[in-house]
């Protein structure tokens, strides 16, 4: 699709016409599921998001800028609509567990593997997401974009509304609860 | 030797971002704690590679299509027939403000005709206009700024409040704490309206999570369970709201230290 037949599908969808959107939805939805799941780490949670992100899009297309990328506009919509998702099973988790967010990412060192079993790849996967698991929604949403995305600190602040100084520090914050959950493996991998 | 450099600032350098890239990287040569700061940083960040997606088919567009389509909501509508649809209102009073002022000019003219001239100095129409869109602009300027400022204060009594709550005793009395979130709760509605209107998306936003804390705070039991006062916290520290309140204040406070814009149309990224 060539930019002036995108500008007249994405025109005729601002309109209302649902095939011109379908064609939006065939064109970006593999995009749109690879940024949900690299954001929510879960395969269901991404098709989810990115059901919801479509919808969410269709609903407010009448206000989106036609001058503007569509796929930049859904791609802010779907790390936000992941966020928000992350949001809400954090809250159904913190209710049922009554555990802190730090707890989890604070492995007791007696629970720890033997320099064996931290030898294999997919322990080390397993440790890495639930350090990640272990981050507020907005910490790995701003790492998600930052470490796998390669977005720069302003690209993040304005994917998820957040000024420089807080897009900054959610990478920060990201980053040292990351150290800190992940010590061990370091030391054993040094 | 140059002044080490942060965890923060190596972070930025690893990531190819910081306005002082080509010094960190001197120090890193020159430095042994930075560049084992750095180490540590690079190879915990390594260790996080980029997760394998699960493969979806060419096909994948048209099934999230067939799920979807059965669910697609009213499109709302674009922002400026928002904006028409709020002005019509003011249409018919307006035809009647209009025919109001020809009729005086009528009357004025008339007037001028009949009774006998008096001389006087007024200043030209249109230097009247100027001056008054002028002071209009300066004003709402004015204005911006002190919601801005007022804001500030707003969320630095806020960032006391939640820093209390934070650090209270398990089962501690909160009675004090929620006097106080009490107070700040009207202020803070107030604000947040303020903010929408003037255009502050963001620092409407972060007056909405706030909102929905000091709330949580102001009806909970004094004295406290623990139970209750960890829930309140982690709620908290799930939003990241006392970072969030903390960074926006300081934006605020830097905007309104920061020469006037030549319109007053500022916003928060």
């Amino acid at each position: 699709m060539d930019a002036t037949e995108a500008a007249a599908v994405l025109d005729r969808a601002r309109q209302g016409d649902g095939e011109a959107f379908r064609a939006l939805v065939e064109q970006h939805s593999r995009s749109a599921f690879r940024l949900a799941f690299r954001m929510t780490g879960n395969e269901q949670d991404a098709e989810d998001v990115v059901q919801e992100s479509f919808i969410k899009a269709y609903r407010q297309l009448g206000r989106f800028e036609s001058r503007a990328n569509f796929g930049t506009w859904l791609y802010r919509i779907v790390a936000n609509c992941s966020v928000d998702l992350m949001r809400a099973k954090q809250a159904r988790h913190d209710q049922i567990r009554g555990d802190s967010i730090d707890d989890a990412i604070e492995l007791p060192a007696a629970d720890l593997p033997g320099p064996e079993r931290l030898a294999h790849s997919a322990e080390i996967e397993s440790r890495v997401q639930s350090a990640l698991d272990g981050l507020s929604p907005l910490e790995r949403a701003a790492f998600t974009l930052r470490h796998y995305e390669g977005r720069s600190i302003d690209e993040i602040g304005a994917t998820l509304g957040l000024g420089t100084s807080a897009a900054k520090h959610s990478v920060f914050r990201a980053v040292k609860k990351l150290r800190a959950a992940l010590a061990p493996l370091r030391s054993q991998e040094s | 030797m140059s002044t080490h450099f942060t965890e923060d600032e190596l972070t930025l350098h690893y990531y190819g971002e910081g306005r002082r890239r080509g010094r960190v990287a001197r120090h890193l040569d020159e430095c042994a704690s930075c560049a084992a700061v750095y180490r540590e940083i690079a190879d915990t960040l390594a260790l996080v590679a980029t997760p394998e997606t699960p493969e979806r088919g060419e096909q994948y567009g048209l099934e999230v299509w067939q799920r979807i389509r059965h669910h697609l909501p009213e499109q709302e509508a674009p922002r400026w027939i928002g904006w028409i649809a709020g002005m019509s209102w003011l249409r018919s009073d307006r035809l009647v403000l209009a025919g109001a002022a020809a009729s005086l000019i009528v009357v004025a003219f008339v007037a001028g005709r009949i009774w006998p001239r008096t001389v006087s100095v007024a200043p030209p129409a249109a230097a009247t206009a100027a001056d008054a869109g002028g002071t209009s602009i300066a004003g709402n300027d004015v204005r911006h700024r002190i919601l801005l400022t007022a804001v500030a204060d707003h969320l630095d009594r806020s960032e006391r409040v939640l820093t209390d709550i934070m650090n209270a005793p398990s089962r501690g009395d909160i009675s004090t704490e929620q006097v106080w979130a009490d107070d700040l709760l009207t202020t803070s509605r107030l604000y947040r309206q303020d903010a929408t209107e003037a255009g502050e998306s963001s620092v409407a936003g972060v007056l909405d999570e706030l909102e929905r804390s000091l709330l949580e705070i102001v009806h909970s039991p004094s004295p406290i369970s623990t139970g209750d006062l960890e829930q309140i916290r982690r709620r908290i520290d799930a939003a990241a709201l006392l970072f969030k309140v903390r960074v926006m204040s300081d934006e605020l406070r830097q905007r309104d230290t920061a020469p006037a814009p030549s319109t007053s149309t500022q916003k928060t990224s």
